[in-house]
C-alpha cells in the first residue's frame, strides 16, 4: 500500500517535473509547441487536427501536440493536468465544469484580449453570455447545440413503425413498444434514459422546474420520484433497453451508446453529435427532440454552448493560445474544416459560408437546432459546483431503481438528500 | 584567541580528542565512492516515496482542492469516513470481498497447478510459460478489456453457455455478479504465486517422499503430512504478498466499470474510490485520509497474519 500511495505522488511529482522542463523547453526549441486537449471521437479529432494544420500554414514555426479522450474519461485526466501545473495550452471545457474551473483559477478570464488578438465582433451574444462566470469571459462556444434524440430510421421502417415526431410523449413511445418488439428482434425503442442529467433536466423543464436555480437544486423529491416511476414503466412495457444493457454504457462514449450497440432504436444525445454517431453506424440515423412530458408540453430544449475552448492561465504562450482560439471560429477555412461537428457555428460570417455546403447529417443539425419552436426555453443559469458529482451520482441511484434494489419512491427523496449533501459539501 | 582556538580545534583531531569529525571522516574515506553511487537511489526515495508519504499523512487532516492551499480541518476527514460516507463503507465491503474470495481461491488454483507442473513431465518449460502467461499480462488494460468482452451480455462466455441452452446474464454490468467477474480475473492471474510454488516444492528433500513411499503412504496422505507442512513458508508469503495486492487492486474495476465502480458501486473497489475523490471529485485531502486507512486496514492484516503464523508456518531450521 506504501507503495500505491508512492506510485500516486509519483504522478504528480512527475508532473510538476514535466511542468518544470515545459517551461524550459520553448527557450531549447525554435518551434511554439502549443498543446490542446478535449473530449469526443475520432470525427471531431480529424476536423480538429485539419484547423491546427491550417493554423500551422498560417503561423510557420507553431506545432501542436494534442490529446482527446471520450467526455467521462476527459475530466480525470485534465484535472490531473491541472493539478500537475502541465495541463495543455488550450482545452475544452463544458458548461457544467465552467463554475468549478473558472472559481480554481484554473481557466484565464479573456476580457481583456476582446479586439486584442480575441475577435468576437460577430459571434452570437447568447453564446457569449453562456462563457461568462460572474461578469467574467472564461470560454469561447464553439457551437450552438441542443439535447436530440439519435433515431435509427432503419430500425424504424423494418419494424414497420412509424418515426418518432416531434410531438411524441414517452406515452407515445411506449404504446407503440409491442408493435416494435413483435419485429425488432431483441432491440428497443428507447436507451433508459433515467440516469441522464440532460433527459431529466429536459422532463424538469417542461414542467416549468429547473435542476438548478441559485445555485441550489430547482427540483423537489416528488420530481425525481415522478422521473423514476415513468421509466419503472417503460422498462415494465419493454420500451427501453433493461439495466444490465444500459450499464454497459458506462462512460457516455458514443460506441458504447444504446443505439450504436445496437440495443435500441435511439439514444439520448446532443444535436451536434449526429455526426460522430453516424461515423460508427452503417444503419442512416436521424434526430428528433427529447419526448415530451406530456402532450403539448414544451421548453425542455435550450440552445446551449456545446462546449467550449477555454486557456490554461499558466501557459507559457497566453497570447498564442487566445490566437489560436480566435482563428478556430472566425477562420473561414477553419470553419469550413469543422462544420457543424460541435455545434452550429457562433460567428454569423462562418455559418453563412458554411450552410450551402454542408452534408446531409450537418443539414439535418443545422434545422434541428435553428427549428426548435415551442420546445425551446431560455439558457439556465451556469449549474454550480460538484454539479458533475450530481450527476454521477444519479447514474448510481437510477441503476438502483433499475435493478430492484430500491423503489422509485424510495430513491427520490434519498437522491434529493445526497444531492443536497453533495452541494453543501463543496460550498 | 580566535586563530589560537581554530588551531587547536584543528589539530585535536590529531590528538584523538574529539571523536565525531573523525567518525564521519572514516566512514566518508572507507565508503565515499559507495554512497556516491546510492546517491541517486537516496534521491529517488527521500524525494520521491518518503517525501510524498509524509505530505500526504499532512494533506489527510486538510481540505485540498490541488489548486487552492490546503485548509487545515483537524481530523474530519477521518471523521466523515466513519460516521457519514456510506461510499466509503461499500467500498471497503467490495474490497474486503475482493480480497477474501480471490486470495484463497488464487493460491488453491496456484498450488495445483504447481504440484501438477512438478512432477518433471516434458515441456515443462513451455506449459510454465503459458500458465504464467496471464500474469505477465498482469493488470494491463487490454486484459481487462478483454474480460469486459468476454463476460459481456452477447460474449462468448454467453455464447458457450448457448451451446447448453443456458441464457447467461450480462456478466459485467449485473451487479449481483460484476464483482464475481473481477475475482475470476484475479483468480485466472495466479502465475506469480504457481512459480513460487513451484521453487517451494523443489525445496522439498527427497528422501521424505521415498521414505513415505517405503512406509506405503497414499498420495493424499503424503501432500498433507509432507508437502503442505513444509511448503507453508511459502504460503505464508504468497499469502502476504496477494492480500496486499489484493486491497490494492484497481486497474481491472476501472476498465470495466469505466472508472464509475458502477453497476451500483459493485466494482467499487477502494483504491477506485480513492481515485475518485482524488481525481474526478478533487478531493486531495480526503483521498489521502482514504490512502492513510487502507495502508492501516493493509498492515493490521500483515500483522495479524504474522501473529498466527507461527501456529502454522513450520519452519524446518
Amino acid at each position: 500500500m506504501t507503495f500505491s500511495i508512492g506510485r500516486r505522488q509519483f504522478l504528480v511529482g512527475t508532473s510538476a517535473l514535466m511542468a518544470a522542463s515545459a517551461f524550459a523547453g520553448p527557450a531549447f526549441a525554435q518551434d511554439k509547441r502549443m498543446r490542446l486537449a478535449w473530449w469526443g471521437g475520432q470525427a471531431r479529432a480529424d476536423r480538429t487536427d485539419a484547423v491546427s494544420k491550417l493554423y500551422a500554414e498560417a503561423h510557420p514555426g507553431v506545432t501542436f501536440d494534442t490529446w482527446w479522450n471520450a467526455f467521462n474519461d476527459y475530466w480525470p485526466k485534465l484535472g490531473t493536468e491541472v493539478a500537475g501545473g502541465n495541463a495543455a495550452d488550450v482545452y475544452q471545457m463544458d458548461y457544467r465544469y465552467l463554475v468549478e474551473y473558472a472559481q480554481r483559477g484554473a481557466i484565464a478570464p479573456l476580457d481583456d484580449y476582446i479586439g486584442k488578438g480575441l475577435d468576437l465582433s460577430d459571434f452570437d451574444q447568447d453564446q457569449q453570455d453562456g462563457g461568462k462566470v460572474d461578469g467574467k469571459l472564461y470560454a469561447i462556444s464553439l457551437g450552438a447545440n441542443s439535447v436530440a434524440m439519435m433515431v435509427n430510421t432503419k430500425a424504424f421502417d423494418d419494424a414497420g413503425v412509424e418515426r418518432p415526431t416531434r410531438d411524441w410523449t414517452y406515452e407515445d413511445y411506449k404504446s407503440r413498444a409491442e408493435a416494435f418488439n413483435a419485429k425488432s428482434n431483441g432491440m428497443k425503442l428507447l436507451a433508459d434514459g433515467s440516469a441522464s442529467e440532460p433527459a431529466f433536466e429536459n422532463f424538469l423543464r417542461q414542467r416549468g422546474k429547473a435542476l438548478y436555480t441559485d445555485g441550489k437544486l430547482g427540483w423537489e423529491a416528488d420530481d425525481l420520484v415522478d422521473w423514476f416511476k415513468l421509466w419503472a414503466d417503460l422498462r415494465a412495457a419493454g420500451a427501453c433497453v433493461g439495466p444490465e444493457d444500459q450499464a454497459l454504457d458506462a462512460t457516455a462514449a458514443i460506441d458504447t451508446t444504446m443505439i450504436i450497440l445496437k440495443k435500441a432504436a435511439t439514444s439520448f444525445a446532443n444535436s451536434n453529435q449526429l455526426i460522430g454517431f453516424q461515423a460508427v453506424i452503417t444503419d442512416p440515423l436521424d434526430m428528433i427532440n427529447f419526448p415530451r412530458a406530456e402532450a403539448g408540453s414544451g421548453g425542455g430544449h435550450y440552445r446551449k454552448p456545446s462546449q467550449f475552448w477555454s486557456v490554461n492561465p499558466k501557459s507559457a504562450m497566453l497570447a498564442d493560445a487566445v490566437d489560436y482560439v480566435s482563428f478556430f471560429v472566425n477562420d473561414l477555412g477553419a470553419g469550413a474544416a469543422l462544420g457543424v461537428e460541435r455545434g452550429i457555428p457562433c460567428s454569423k460570417k462562418v455559418r453563412d459560408a458554411l450552410a450551402p455546403t454542408l452534408d446531409p447529417q450537418s443539414q439535418i443539425a443545422l434545422n434541428f437546432v435553428s427549428n426548435l419552436g415551442d420546445l425551446l426555453g431560455s439558457l439556465p443559469p451556469v449549474p454550480p459546483t460538484a454539479a458533475g458529482e450530481v450527476s454521477t451520482q444519479l447514474t448510481t441511484k437510477s441503476q438502483e431503481v433499475a435493478f430492484g434494489a430500491t423503489t422509485p419512491e424510495e430513491a427520490g427523496p434519498a437522491f434529493f438528500q445526497e444531492a443536497t449533501d453533495i452541494l453543501a459539501r463543496a460550498s | 584567541m580566535t586563530a589560537r582556538s581554530l588551531a587547536d580545534a584543528t589539530a585535536a583531531p590529531a590528538g584523538g580528542r574529539a571523536v565525531t569529525p573523525s567518525v564521519w571522516s572514516r566512514i566518508w574515506s572507507a565508503n565515499g565512492a559507495g554512497y556516491l553511487f546510492l546517491l541517486p537511489w537516496f534521491i529517488g526515495f527521500f524525494g520521491l516515496t518518503v517525501g510524498p508519504i509524509v505530505t500526504s499523512l499532512y494533506l489527510s487532516f486538510t481540505n485540498f482542492d490541488l489548486l487552492t492551499d490546503p485548509k487545515w480541518i483537524g481530523a474530519a476527514n477521518y471523521v466523515r469516513m466513519f460516521t457519514a460516507d456510506p461510499k466509503f463503507a461499500q467500498s471497503m465491503r467490495v474490497t474486503f470481498m475482493f480480497v477474501i474470495f480471490s486470495v484463497p481461491l488464487k493460491l488453491a488454483f496456484a498450488l495445483a497447478i504447481a504440484l501438477l507442473l512438478n512432477r518433471g513431465m516434458r515441456g515443462l518449460p513451455i506449459y510454465r510459460a503459458i500458465f504464467y502467461l496471464p500474469s505477465l499480462l498482469g493488470a494491463s488494460v487490454a486484459i481487462a478489456v478483454l474480460w469486459r468482452t468476454l463476460f459481456a451480455g452477447d460474449g462468448v462466455i454467453n455464447d458457450f453457455l448457448a451451446l447448453f441452452g443456458i441464457q447467461g446474464p450480462s456478466w459485467i454490468s449485473n451487479p449481483r455478479y460484476s464483482l464475481w467477474t473481477l475475482i475470476l480475473l484475479a483468480v485466472w492471474q495466479f502465475g506469480s504465486p504457481m512459480i513460487i510454488f513451484l521453487a517451494g516444492l523443489r525445496q522439498i528433500p527427497q528422501d521424505m517422499y521415498e521414505a513415505a513411499s517405503l512406509e506405503g503412504a497414499s498420495k493424499w496422505r503424503v501432500f498433507w503430512k509432507i508437502t503442505l507442512p513444509l511448503l507453508t513458508p511459502v504460503v505464508f508469503f504468497n499469502a502476504i504478498i496477494q492480500t496486499i495486492e489484493g486491497f490494492k487492486s484497481f486497474t481491472p474495476a476501472f476498465i470495466i466499470s469505466g472508472g464509475t465502480g458502477n453497476p451500483i458501486n459493485s466494482t467499487l473497489f477502494y483504491t477506485l474510490y480513492l481515485y475518485q475523490e482524488a481525481f474526478a471529485f478533487f478531493r486531495m485531502g480526503y483521498a489521502s485520509a482514504l490512502a492513510w486507512v487502507l495502508l492501516i486496514v493493509v498492515a493490521l492484516f500483515t500483522g495479524f497474519s504474522f501473529l498466527t503464523s507461527r501456529f502454522w508456518v513450520h519452519y524446518d531450521d
